[in-house]
């Protein structure tokens, strides 16, 4: 039959890790490798058990690889005791913590997320990440579970990524990371780079991989970038910026690579410092023209700051590259949406369409477009499959959309209906609590109105609707407690006219007194 | 009194010495200080860009920068020469960062292992491009906009205080260093072209106009150098917190501008030090800046104190008559005085001559009235006493033996701690001598102003002599026939003079009692008072050897001879098997610190992430009112806590030791830097730079012994 260990080479080259695992793992037994290489690496070894060893180690890695640029989660730990930035309160548009930058729709038109950051059109790690201001409201904000946020990334997410670690091997781990000689196997490059990523990827053991990587690049008398970026990938990961900072900028000393810049982008915005990471990308992209990830990166940064207009730019810029950037589609589409433009959507997402894409959220915004560019023949139709597409909690944006449909021609009874769905569907749906509440009143019926709008204010503190809808049902009574609620909604948005004039009022009403 | 043009209070302590002001935005002056919790403040007053979006706040002109460890300096100024903005350089016991504050990003952040006691920011003569030079533990390292590390050199000491000044009035800047071994010396790129000693360690500096600049001294003394010569100084018995050169007074010259730690500042001419105005804040001043904070087009002077009071002065000529008006009546009184005491002096003389001419004194008049035969003279004479204690001793003696010497006032600067020294022996002790005593600390030429108070025995009208001697540089080594044992340590270097011009520099360089035979060749041999021998050897060849285990003496010797001499460049080859040991084991005890350093740094940011999320797991759990899991996590947290504090405790030692390693390195090369002379000392100083970056320990000491790699 065929060489185990050329059938385990093909294996691996077709993606197919577990079968590569398995043969390299017969090979092994034949000819035990594992923990002994430490011990015998002066010993003239046989060839194939080393290779197999080797290779076993990256199909292992391969099955649970993800890559560190796309994989960033702030826990609730970095963000509220964030001490690497050095800025506290910095100049509109030169930081991450708020959304300062106010080009782009306001709060009024385009929603904002639990950040207060308006709402992004594709949702990756990250973009949910607000940075509270005190660990209360921290704590208190995410509590529902389709929002719910890591503690730390230091500990708990990258396990639950990287799942390998939980796993439990029924003959023991295949390398056991505590009793490794480092220092031997520094000195021999192929095998500890195979290691190094083992360690780092399967293992998910940071500190014991950082070990290895400052071995081994000492043994490269650090002339070898590749172990620099390792070295800083571990010093990110441990949410030691600065020294991550520094191998990354030694390694694109010797040798740019897109990788290490997007890495070093990233040690930035850690550290609170966009456009010293825009200005990082804008060097890779003199390096690399035109570099499709270094474009995306970018128009990331200014989507974060909420500088809309410069991130559709950039947006563009990608597709101009890559016609099928699904990320670009989906956030220009999302901002022609926000900013009156719904026929242009329509065309960007039915691209998305074409391309294969055939999801609730898809349908969804296809049907919400199709609304309001006037083809109301498509609307129901889209929403229709986005309902038999959905599951329990996206049916509820599903349903809260149908109602701004049925408002919108005029069914308040329908609305009622589809808010009412929603609801029921997603019990800490914000937005259809605030929308049903408006409805009650119009009905009559205050007192439910405000209760809605109080648990509305409970779960969302970040929107200003409920506010100031509170606010201004508590003035229609004559009731002059509704000060804290009109405070809240203009610190949640600080230019909407009506809330300032409501707080201006009652300013001058206490002022009398 | 100085009546300031606006007053601020800021609500926020700031820490003395750091106060800077910079144009962040290229226009607005903002003040920036470092105050408590290591934190830094930015005020902003004027641009309105601070306000809007979510970012306005209550205090909104005050803007928090955190650093995570403690700032140890800050300044401000232009470094990137393409951008006109300033570049807020904020330095600690570990780190160098540039930061530009305008658009909240770093311009580079460096580990500085040797700390950053101080920051100067500007061009030298050798860069082409503006810097930013950080001064350490006997390091100063100048870094340009990149973060590239274009200028590094060593000094004696712990860098106190650093200034640029155009000392040569070339038009370019010389880099000052102030160190904590009393010195300022003078950079003119990597070469020392002046050396300055004063009595304390140096802490502020400040260029006034052209090559004059003012010092501050840890025991409060304060004054004014033109080049290398003084020009006045006073002493305060407060501390020196700030010195400054504003032209508060409008005639075009500036002035002296001190604060003080009891509150005051004060305003002195800088040629004469008279105090022209004072002003009195609540608290010791923090620190003093100009700029023109009210945007009007001219600067003012802007005096902060450390509770955050803030005040500011404007440049006022009418201020110009006040001094004139007060210049004038002080000259009126000084003058009445002169009058005062010329006349009493003549009122003695004419009391003198008047009996002369009638009869002689009886002798017992004679004491009472405290008249000294005409004839006396004082002399005054440097010895070398040998007895089982060897010390020079300064005999100051009368030429006759009617009179006495009462007592013996000797002010020398550096000799002695308060810069006097009286001598009154026992009146039953009384001669026409006095012995004195003389311990120079230090090698290097003092001026004695000896006043010696002369009188008959038993009088008590005193006549005082002034007479000035000059202890040469080398006194306190003696002449000795031969010493037992030869040391190992030895330098040794060709020189292409005449031996008997190296005996005349011996001549007045150290204290001989004969002169040595110098004809052929010189072999001197000495005995040091502070312990350890001497032996000064040249040949008829040129061929000098200088033995001492001491390489600060060497170089010291080295340094006299060839400014003597006036050569320009000396190499010499160095043997100093005692240092190259001392050497060795520091390097190897560093390469060992600084591995460890990097494993616990990596444990403990392993620890404190932990601790967050057991914070936030407690916070959670309380928020929820789970109060015995909240108990649960603090409790862990605390545990937690103690061994981060453990941790904390070894990696700070661990730190301090590799500081202390690395300050011994960099005073061994700046040691053997000094045993060379121009182009040979700045090479030998990059050379060994160049081999502690690449790890080359053979080469470090190679480069030490003959002076090249």
């Amino acid at each position: 039959s065929m060489d185990p260990m050329f059938m385990a080479l093909s294996c691996f080259r077709r993606r197919k890790f577990e079968e590569s695992t398995e043969l390299c793992s017969k090979i092994l037994e034949k000819n035990p490798y594992d923990q002994v290489i430490g011990y015998q690496i002066n010993n003239v070894i046989p060839h194939p058990p080393q290779a197999a060893w080797a290779l076993k180690a990256r199909s292992l890695t391969e099955q649970v690889y993800i890559d560190e640029v796309e994989a960033e989660e702030q826990g609730i730990a970095e963000s509220v005791m964030d001490d690497s930035s050095v800025a506290q309160i910095s100049r509109p548009g030169t930081s991450l913590r708020v959304a300062t930058g106010s080009s782009g729709p306001s709060p009024a038109v385009r929603p904002v997320s639990q950040s207060g950051r308006p709402l992004s059109g594709f949702v990756r790690p990250g973009t949910q990440a607000g940075r509270p201001g005190t660990m209360e409201q921290a704590l208190k904000t995410p509590r529902t579970s389709h929002t719910a946020r890591p503690v730390t990334s230091a500990s708990g997410r990258y396990v639950r990524m990287g799942t390998a670690s939980m796993l439990s091997n029924p003959d023991g781990p295949f390398i056991n990371v505590s009793r490794l000689n480092y220092s031997k196997y520094a000195a021999r490059p192929h095998l500890a780079k195979v290691l190094f990523e083992y360690i780092f990827h399967h293992e998910n053991d940071v500190r014991n991989a950082l070990e290895l990587a400052a071995q081994a690049t000492e043994q490269a008398k650090y002339k070898d970038w590749w172990w620099k970026v390792q070295l800083g990938k571990c010093y990110h990961r441990l949410g030691m910026y600065r020294d991550a900072e520094r191998q990354y900028k030694s390694a694109l000393k010797q040798q740019v690579m897109v990788d290490t810049l997007l890495l070093l982008g990233k040690v930035y915005q850690r550290i609170d410092q966009p456009l010293q990471a825009i200005d990082t990308y804008k060097v890779g992209l003199e390096r690399f023209p035109d570099d499709r990830s270094l474009l995306v990166a970018t128009a990331r940064v200014h989507d974060e700051m909420g500088e809309m207009d410069t991130a559709t730019k950039w947006y563009k810029d990608v597709l101009e590259e890559e016609g099928v950037n699904v990320e670009a589609v989906a956030s220009i589409a999302a901002n022609y949406f926000y900013t009156d433009q719904p026929e242009i959507s329509i065309r960007l997402y039915r691209r998305l369409l074409q391309m294969g894409i055939h999801n609730v959220e898809l349908f969804n915004n296809l049907g919400l477009c199709c609304f309001y560019a006037q083809q109301y023949d498509m609307t129901m139709v889209c929403f229709d499959r986005a309902i038999s597409l959905a599951e329990d909690e996206q049916l509820a944006d599903v349903w809260y959309n149908i109602s701004h449909v049925a408002l919108g021609v005029g069914d308040n009874n329908l609305a009622y209906q589809c808010l009412r769905l929603a609801i029921t569907s997603n019990i800490n749906h914000t937005e259809a609590y605030n929308n049903l509440a408006v409805l009650e009143l119009r009905r009559g019926d205050v007192e439910r109105a405000k209760s809605l709008l109080r648990s509305a204010a409970e779960l969302a503190p970040h929107a200003y609707e409920h506010h100031f809808n509170l606010a201004t049902l508590a003035e229609s009574a004559g009731d002059l407690q509704n000060y804290s609620s009109i405070l809240q909604s203009v610190a949640a948005f600080p230019q909407h006219m009506d809330s300032k004039n409501i707080l201006q009022k009652l300013k001058q009403h206490f002022e009398s007194l | 009194m100085l009546v300031p043009i606006f007053t601020l209070k800021i609500k926020h302590k700031i820490h003395p010495r750091m106060v800077t002001v910079g144009k962040y935005d290229g226009l607005h002056p903002c003040l920036t200080c470092g105050t408590t919790a290591s934190k830094v403040f930015v005020h902003n007053p004027h641009s309105p860009a601070i306000a809007g979006g979510r970012v306005a706040v209550q205090d909104s002109d005050i803007s928090m920068l955190t650093m995570n460890q403690s700032v140890s300096a800050l300044c401000a100024g232009q470094l990137d020469p393409s951008n006109d903005r300033d570049v807020l350089c904020i330095g600690t016991q570990t780190n160098l960062l540039a930061y530009d504050v305008h658009d909240n990003k770093d311009l580079f952040y460096k580990e500085v292992p040797d700390g950053v006691n101080n920051i100067v920011m500007g061009k030298i003569s050798s860069v082409d491009v503006p810097l930013v030079i950080a001064g350490g533990n006997c390091t100063l390292q100048g870094f340009d906009h990149e973060g590239e590390d274009r200028f590094w050199t060593v000094t004696g000491d712990i860098v106190s205080s650093l200034a640029l000044v155009d000392f040569t009035n070339d038009g370019h800047n010389e880099l000052l260093v102030g160190s904590e071994d009393f010195d300022i010396r003078v950079f003119q790129g990597d070469d020392i072209i002046s050396e300055m000693t004063e009595t304390e360690a140096v802490t502020g500096l400040y260029s006034i106009s052209g090559s004059r600049f003012g010092y501050a001294l840890a025991n409060g003394t304060i004054g004014v150098y033109d080049r290398s010569a003084r020009y006045w100084r006073i002493k305060s018995k407060n501390q020196v917190m700030a010195i400054h050169s504003f032209d508060l007074d409008g005639d075009g010259v500036p002035e002296l501008i001190t604060g003080w730690s009891n509150g005051k500042i004060d305003v002195r001419s800088n040629s004469t030090g008279e105090v022209m105005f004072k002003d009195n804040m609540t608290s010791a001043v923090a620190g003093i800046v100009d700029a023109d904070y009210r945007l009007d087009g001219k600067n003012q002077l802007i005096c902060c104190s450390v509770d955050g009071e803030v005040r500011g002065y404007q440049t006022d000529k009418s201020r110009l008559l006040a001094v004139d008006a007060n210049r004038s009546n002080d000259n009126m009184r000084d003058l009445n005085l002169t009058k005062q005491n010329l006349l009493l002096e003549l009122r003695n003389y004419e009391r003198e001559q008047g009996p002369m001419k009638k009869e002689q004194f009886t002798p017992m008049e004679r004491v009472e009235g405290g008249v000294i035969p005409a004839s006396t003279t004082i002399a005054t004479e440097l010895v070398i006493e040998e007895k089982e204690n060897p010390c020079i001793e300064l005999v100051v003696s009368t030429n006759n033996n009617d009179t006495v010497v009462r007592m013996v006032v000797i002010y020398a600067e550096a000799l002695y701690e308060g810069e006097s020294h009286v001598t009154h022996p026992p009146a039953n002790t009384l001669s026409n001598k006095i012995r004195v005593p003389i311990f120079p600390p230090k090698d290097s030429a003092i001026e004695l102003h000896i006043q010696a108070f002369v009188s008959l025995p038993g009088s008590m009208n005193f006549h005082v002599f002034e007479v000035t001697n000059h202890l040469p540089s080398f006194s306190a080594y003696l002449y000795q026939q031969s010493v037992p044992q030869i040391p190992e340590s030895c330098v040794s270097f060709t020189l292409n003079e005449r031996v008997p011009r190296v005996g005349i520099w011996m001549t007045e360089n150290f204290i001989l009692r004969h002169e040595i035979p110098c004809e052929e060749s010189i072999d001197a041999h000495f005995i040091a008072l502070r312990g350890g021998d001497l032996v000064f050897k040249m040949d008829s060849s040129g061929q000098v050897q200088i033995h001492t285990d001491n390489i600060d003496l060497a170089g010291d010797l080295i340094q006299s001879l060839a400014s003597f001499l006036r050569l320009d460049h000396l190499q010499v080859t160095a043997h100093f098997p005692l240092h190259l040991d001392k050497l060795n084991s520091i390097m190897s005890t560093v390469n060992g610190l600084q591995s460890v350093t990097q494993k616990l740094a990596a444990e403990m940011t392993d620890h404190s992430n932990l601790i967050r999320s057991l914070v936030i797991r407690a916070e959670d759990a309380r928020l929820q009112g789970d109060i015995s899991n909240m108990k649960k996590g603090y409790i862990e947290v605390q545990d937690l806590n103690r061994d981060l504090v453990n941790g904390y405790k070894v990696r700070s030692a661990n730190h301090q030791e590799l500081v202390t390693s690395m300050k011994l390195v960099n005073q061994i090369i700046q040691k053997a830097s000094h045993l060379r002379v121009g182009k040979y000392k700045a090479q030998l100083v990059t050379q060994c730079r160049d081999a502690i970056k690449t790890n080359k320990h053979s080469a470090l000491f190679k480069i030490i012994q003959s002076g090249s790699a």
